[in-house]
């Protein structure tokens, strides 16, 4: 009879490596996400087919750039519900300054991420200094920026996208590969770079897990805030201008409710409201199990309230599917605290 | 085997029950809106104030219809003063607004809801002090708290824009609907219209109904879906335009446009564009000019003469040849053909 100290003798060495080396941790996300294409492949075939897929990382770019931002926020121990808003306002602006003229969009691109930089810039300052909860902070700001939206549009989306502007955006490299999902894509790869081999990276897992610690390290807190709220702004706003791309003329509320999906997509690829966890790798794979699920249930042809009925249900076994196996690993951990290192951290 | 027996018999009894219960429920729809209101306990003299109780004001539509509603008060001198207030889309607000407008002493109230029963113990409490109201825009309600109606028929548009459809289908094939947010009056109205319409075209197969949200980016993804899910379809039933431009750039992207025959959408800037380029579509309009019926409506019941419950804006269809005229390409699609005067657009 083996005791319990004994028990993880008996098994196979490999599997014990493979759980010890924190794959399954890192990659929990990831694993779901396969399994889901998998049965959603077994439901159309569809999802085997490459145009189809890459359409769907389309259609989430405008969505997953901003998530993106939200991400390095919630590392850093922050939030940023002002995303939706600043997507919203983003889309208008570049479609006024445009003004159907090709000659206006470097100059229509550039102002518009410069305000968005500038609203998150007023996040961070705000956050830093005022040290209010980052929750209502960024809640006020959503519901400024939405009123700012419909003030300077009068509540008609004026402006008139320029020629040329969409064509790029939706133009398939190959035939096969949207310009704006490849876009999405580089924006992750960066960020992901970025979260794992700079210092401003690390800083952001510093404070996020520890705050006092990281004060105590001489880290300058307050400009790192304000710097991850400038680029998670930058990124709603590079969101807006992704939306505008896609659906070619802004509404004053384009954006809302983005910001749930961006944190739906967030938490669900493994970053946590408590900071210092997470990463944006995750985040790619929470967004695209969401829209998986949606698809899916949608190419199903189910009824609409059956529709959201299954959505709903996917989710929340994705969830918990990752929640199982990150705990296993948390187990395994306890069971052999020397190899545990430190959750989701690069 | 009686037990089962009497259930069917007893389901069929049911059905056939229903079936003249639903005319029955036409027919007193259609009764209440040809009801006349007498309207001498709201008589005033001149001048007035009208309050504008906007349960939203962020879509381009609505922000036609109110300035409809701002050109034809500036026609009348009697009308001395326009007040609008706007509830984004909160109802608890919508109700503060006009209790706000009864403060305020209007003389007449014109309202769109963001939730119908909600603002009903406030608009009786404007009735009961004698300032008549008048529901503005997409629905008919008959209660005691609304005073009268200037609407648009979402069930005359859906058969209107159903019947082109088929027309234009010469009579059969394989569709889809796009329809506006489930569970709205629109949505519902629209769909009970196309289902009736294809009790007479037995040729016609729904293959599916969705709700894009009155959203072109969202019509677009479930469109890109429903292309995956049927090898062919043949039609759409969009009467939204917004929704409709989605639509079309998704078959557009498949390299499937040319199999597809298009509704027609309403008089969204952008559909008509698309309608102008592709000559193909055309529009049953949902008149933005129900906002300057509206005011008229007001003034004479400030009149004191009867009115009807329901003034019906009647949508007109307007074919592919004829859609330059009202086109307007060089402003933005989010942008509405209307009869207002160039110095009453939207700036």
């Amino acid at each position: 009879m083996s005791t319990e100290a004994e028990r993880p003798r008996v098994r196979p060495a490999a599997i014990v490596s493979w759980l010890n080396a924190g794959w399954v941790e890192r990659s929990a996300i990831w694993v779901v996400l396969v399994a889901l294409l998998g049965v959603a492949a077994l439901c159309s075939d569809a999802f085997l087919q490459p145009s189809y897929l890459f359409n769907m990382v389309r259609q989430a770019a405008p969505v997953g750039v901003a998530a993106i931002g939200v991400t390095l926020v919630m590392v850093m121990g922050g939030v940023d519900l002002s995303v939706g808003a600043v997507i919203s306002l983003a889309a208008v602006v570049a479609a006024v300054l445009m003004d159907g003229q090709a000659g206006n969009i470097g100059y229509a691109l550039a102002a518009t991420l410069t305000i968005g930089a500038a609203i998150g810039f007023a996040n961070g300052v705000l956050i830093a200094w005022n040290r209010g909860s980052p929750f209502i902070l960024t809640l006020g700001t959503a519901v400024a920026v939405y009123g700012l939206t419909q003030i300077y549009s009068g509540g008609t989306a004026r402006g008139i996208v320029a020629p040329g502007f969409r064509e790029f955006f939706n133009e398939r490299i190959g035939g096969l590969v949207p310009v704006l999902a490849l876009l999405f894509l580089a924006a992750a790869t960066i960020a992901a770079l970025v979260q794992r081999t700079t210092r401003f990276g690390r800083s952001l897992y510093l404070v996020g897990s520890n705050p006092r610690a990281a004060r105590l390290a001489g880290l300058r807190a307050a400009r790192l805030t304000v710097t991850t709220y400038t680029l998670s702004g930058l990124l709603a706003a590079l969101g807006g201008i992704a939306l505008l791309a896609r659906s070619g003329v802004s509404s004053t509320f384009a954006g809302r409710g983005f910001e749930f999906d961006a944190l739906a997509a967030v938490v669900l690829g493994g970053t946590t409201f408590e900071g210092g966890r997470g990463g944006v790798g995750g985040t790619v794979a929470g967004l695209l199990v969401l829209f998986v699920a949606f698809n899916l249930v949608n190419i199903l042809g189910l009824n609409y309230n059956v529709q959201r009925l299954v959505a709903g249900v996917i989710i929340i076994v994705a969830s918990a599917a990752y929640t199982y196996l990150t705990s296993r690993r948390l187990t395994e951990s306890r069971l052999w605290p020397s190899h545990h290192t430190s959750e989701g951290a690069p | 085997m009686k037990t089962p027996l009497t259930a069917i018999c007893a389901a069929l009894v049911l059905i056939v029950a229903a079936l003249p219960l639903t005319s029955l429920a036409q027919g007193v729809e259609a009764a209440r809106v040809q009801e006349t209101v007498a309207t001498a306990r709201f008589k005033k003299a001149a001048p007035y104030r009208v309050g504008v109780a906007a349960g939203y004001l962020s879509n381009s539509w609505v922000v036609f219809c109110l300035q409809h509603i701002r050109y034809e008060a500036a026609r009348h001198k009697e009308i001395s003063e326009v007040l609008v207030t706007d509830a984004g889309f909160n109802p608890g607000k919508q109700v503060a607004d006009i209790e706000d407008l009864i403060s305020k002493n209007v003389n007449l109230i014109l309202y769109w809801p963001v939730d119908e029963k909600a603002i009903q113990p406030a608009l009786e409490k404007a009735v009961v002090k004698g300032i008549p109201t008048v529901n503005t825009g997409g629905g008919f309600t008959y209660s005691p708290g609304t005073v009268a109606n200037a609407f648009i028929d979402q069930v005359v548009l859906g058969d209107m824009v159903a019947r082109q459809l088929f027309k234009d289908m010469r009579g059969k094939g394989k569709i889809v609907a796009m329809l506006p947010i489930a569970g709205t009056t629109a949505a519902v109205d629209q769909l009970a219209a196309l289902r009736t319409a294809m009790k007479e075209f037995s040729q016609i197969e729904l293959l599916s109904a969705e709700y894009g949200d009155w959203n072109r980016a969202k019509a677009k993804q479930i469109t890109e879906n429903l292309l995956q899910r049927h090898p062919r379809i043949d039609g759409v039933f969009s009467p939204a335009g917004q929704m409709s431009i989605g639509v079309a750039e998704a078959f557009e992207e498949a390299g499937r446009l040319k199999e597809v025959v298009m509704s027609p959408g309403d008089e969204y800037n952008g559909w008509l564009k698309w309608v102008a380029k592709h000559k193909r579509g055309g529009a049953v309009t949902f008149p933005t000019r129900v906002g300057q019926e509206a005011v008229r409506l007001g003034l004479r019941i400030l009149n004191g003469e009867p009115v009807k419950r329901g003034l019906a804006v009647p949508s007109e269809y307007i074919s592919p040849a004829s859609i330059t005229r009202y086109v307007e390409p060089t402003r933005p699609d989010d942008w509405w053909a209307s009869t207002l005067p160039e110095e009453w657009k939207p700036k």
